[in-house]
C-alpha cells in the first residue's frame, strides 16, 4: 500500500495542491483525472521525486506504513514523453533503470532480451528510438519502467502523444501487460474514456487549489465493461468535472 | 564522390581567386618583393621545403600540446562550473574579462616571464583556445531536456550519474562545435606566440622572412599554417565521425 498524506504543493505565490491524501493499492490501476492545471502532474512528480525546484511541497509518503522519501526504488515513473535517449539502442534504453540500480550492463541486457517479444519489440534490441513508431517507442518506455520491478508505477498521461488508433491499441496492451505483471498504477489522464476503461478506481481532482473531489471505484472486471455499462459513470464524472471545476 | 561534389565550388572559387591574383601580378608588373604571384609563393615553398617543414613541425608541436591541454582544462573547468553554480557566477565575468586582454600585449609578456621554451607558447594557445570550448560545453550542458533529467532522477540516479548518462551525451555536438572554433585559433595563437620570441616555428620564420623582404616566404609560411589548421579540423572531423554515429540521430525523445 502506497499512501500520500496531507500533500500541499505551492509555487511562489499560489497554492497548487492543498492537503491532498490518497492511497494506492497493490495490483490496482488508479486513474487521476481532472482539468488542466489542477496539479495532477505535480502530485505524480512529487511522488517520483522530480518536483521542479520552483515548487515547494509538504506532506508524507508511506509505503506499507513506513515513511519513504521519493525518489524510491519501489516507485517507478514514466513522464508524458517517452524520454527514450536517442543515442542509446532500445535494449540500452530499456536497461537504464536496472543499470542505475547497480545491475551490471551485461546482466541488465540479459534480463531485457527475453522480455522484448512480450512488449512487441522483437528484433528491435539494436535499433535506435528514431527507427521505431510512436506506439513501439511507448512500449519500449513501458519495458524500461516495468523491468525495474517497482511495486508501484506512476504514469503521467502516457498515451497523450499517440494518435487515436495507436492509443486504443496501447490501452488494451497495457491492461494485458499489467495482468501479467501486476503493479499498483497511478495514471494521470485527461480522458474520461481512458480512465473508465482502464481504472479499478478513478480519483477526480479539482483545481484552485488542487484537491480530491471524488473517489469512485469501478468494481466490474475490465473485460466485462461495455460502452453501455460505463456510460452512467462517464456521465456522472463529466458532470462532476463540469460542476466542480471553474 | 559526394566529398568531391561538395568541394567542387570551393576549389573553383579558390582557383578563380588565384588566377585573378596571378593575372594581376603579370599585368600590373608589381615587384615580387611587394606582392609575389602565387607561382612565386609555390616556388619559394618548394625550394625552402626542408626549412619551412622543420619550422612547421615546431609549430605543430606547440599547437598539439597547447590544444590538447586546452581541451582538458576547458573540460575540467566546465565540470567544476556546472556543479558549482556559485563558482560559475563568480568566475564567468572574470573569464570573459580575460578574453578582452589583447594577445599582442600578452604574448611578449609570456616570453618575458617564461622564456623562449615551449611553456609560454603552450600557455598562450591554451589562453586563446580555452574559452570558446568552455562556453560551448556550458551551453551544451544547458541543453539537457528536463524530461531526461527527471527520468533518471526518478530511477534513483545521482547528480554525477545524470551528468554522465545524459548531460554529456546531449552536450557532445556543442563540444565538437567549440573544438572546431578553437582549432581555427590554435595554429594562429601558436604562430603569434612564436612571433613574439622563439628559436623555431612558423612565427619566427615569418618574422625573419619579413625582415629579409621575402614576401614569397612569408606567404609560403601562411600557406603551411593554413594547411596545419585544415589538418587539425580534418582530424577533429574524423574523430567526430568515427566515434559519434549514434549521437547524430536527429530524433528528440522529448517531443
Amino acid at each position: 500500500m502506497l499512501q500520500v498524506e496531507g500533500l500541499t504543493i505551492a509555487a511562489a505565490d499560489t497554492q497548487l495542491v492543498q492537503n491532498l491524501s490518497l492511497e494506492l493499492a497493490e495490483g490496482q490501476i488508479t486513474c487521476l483525472i481532472g482539468p488542466s492545471g489542477c496539479g495532477k502532474s505535480s502530485v505524480v512528480k512529487w511522488l517520483a521525486g522530480v518536483l521542479p525546484p520552483t515548487l515547494t511541497a509538504q506532506g508524507r509518503a508511506r509505503l506499507d506504513g513506513s515513511a519513504v522519501t521519493p525518489p524510491h526504488p519501489s516507485i517507478a515513473y514514466q513522464p508524458q514523453q517517452d524520454t527514450l535517449f536517442p543515442w542509446l539502442t532500445i535494449a540500452e534504453n530499456a536497461a537504464l533503470g536496472l543499470e542505475i540500480a547497480g545491475v551490471h550492463r551485461r546482466d541488465a541486457q540479459a534480463r531485457i532480451a527475453p522480455l522484448l517479444p512480450a512488449f512487441g519489440l522483437d528484433g528491435t534490441a539494436q535499433l535506435f528510438p528514431d527507427q521505431l513508431s510512436g506506439g513501439m517507442r511507448q512500449r519500449a518506455a513501458f519495458l524500461r519502467t516495468i523491468v525495474q520491478d517497482s511495486r508501484f508505477v506512476l504514469l503521467d498521461e502516457p498515451f497523450s502523444a499517440l494518435d487515436a488508433v495507436t492509443r486504443l491499441k496501447m490501452q488494451d496492451w497495457l491492461c494485458q501487460q499489467l495482468a501479467r505483471t501486476p503493479r499498483g498504477v497511478l495514471m494521470v489522464t485527461h480522458d474520461l474514456y481512458e480512465a473508465t476503461q482502464l481504472a479499478d478506481r478513478v480519483l477526480v481532482m479539482g483545481g484552485n487549489p488542487g484537491r480530491i473531489l471524488a473517489d469512485l471505484p469501478i468494481p466490474s472486471p475490465r473485460d466485462t465493461r461495455t460502452e453501455a455499462s460505463l456510460a452512467p459513470m462517464r456521465v456522472s464524472l463529466r458532470s462532476l468535472l463540469l460542476e466542480k471545476t471553474p | 564522390m559526394s566529398f568531391l561534389k561538395r568541394s567542387f565550388p570551393t576549389v573553383l572559387i579558390a582557383l578563380a581567386l588565384l588566377s585573378a591574383w596571378e593575372v594581376y601580378c603579370a599585368r600590373a608588373a608589381v615587384s615580387p618583393l611587394v606582392l609575389p604571384a602565387p607561382h612565386d609563393v609555390l616556388r619559394g615553398l618548394w625550394l625552402n621545403r626542408a626549412d619551412i617543414g622543420s619550422h612547421a613541425l615546431a609549430t605543430l608541436t606547440v599547437t598539439a600540446t597547447g590544444f590538447s591541454l586546452s581541451v582538458l582544462v576547458a573540460f575540467a573547468t566546465s565540470v567544476a562550473l556546472y556543479f558549482l553554480p556559485w563558482l560559475r557566477r563568480g568566475a564567468m565575468p572574470l573569464l570573459v574579462a580575460s578574453q578582452t586582454v589583447p594577445i599582442v600585449a600578452l604574448a611578449p609578456l609570456m616570453v618575458l616571464w617564461f622564456g623562449f621554451g615551449l611553456l609560454p607558447k603552450v600557455l598562450l594557445v591554451i589562453l586563446v583556445t580555452f574559452f570558446p570550448m568552455l562556453v560551448s560545453l556550458l551551453s551544451g550542458y544547458a541543453r539537457l531536456p528536463l524530461a531526461y533529467r527527471d527520468q533518471l532522477v526518478s530511477m534513483g540516479a545521482g547528480q554525477w550519474s545524470v551528468f554522465r548518462r545524459a548531460t554529456l551525451p546531449v552536450a557532445r555536438s556543442a563540444f565538437f562545435a567549440g573544438l572546431r572554433i578553437s582549432a581555427t585559433y590554435a595554429v594562429v595563437a601558436a604562430i603569434f606566440a612564436e612571433y613574439s620570441g622563439a628559436r623555431r616555428g612558423l612565427g619566427i620564420y615569418i618574422l625573419s622572412a619579413k625582415n629579409n623582404f621575402r614576401a614569397d616566404l612569408v606567404l609560403a609560411a601562411v600557406v603551411v599554417s593554413a594547411c596545419l589548421t585544415l589538418l587539425l579540423l580534418a582530424l577533429l572531423h574524423g574523430v567526430d565521425r568515427a566515434t559519434g554515429r549514434r549521437f547524430r540521430r536527429d530524433n528528440d525523445a522529448t517531443g
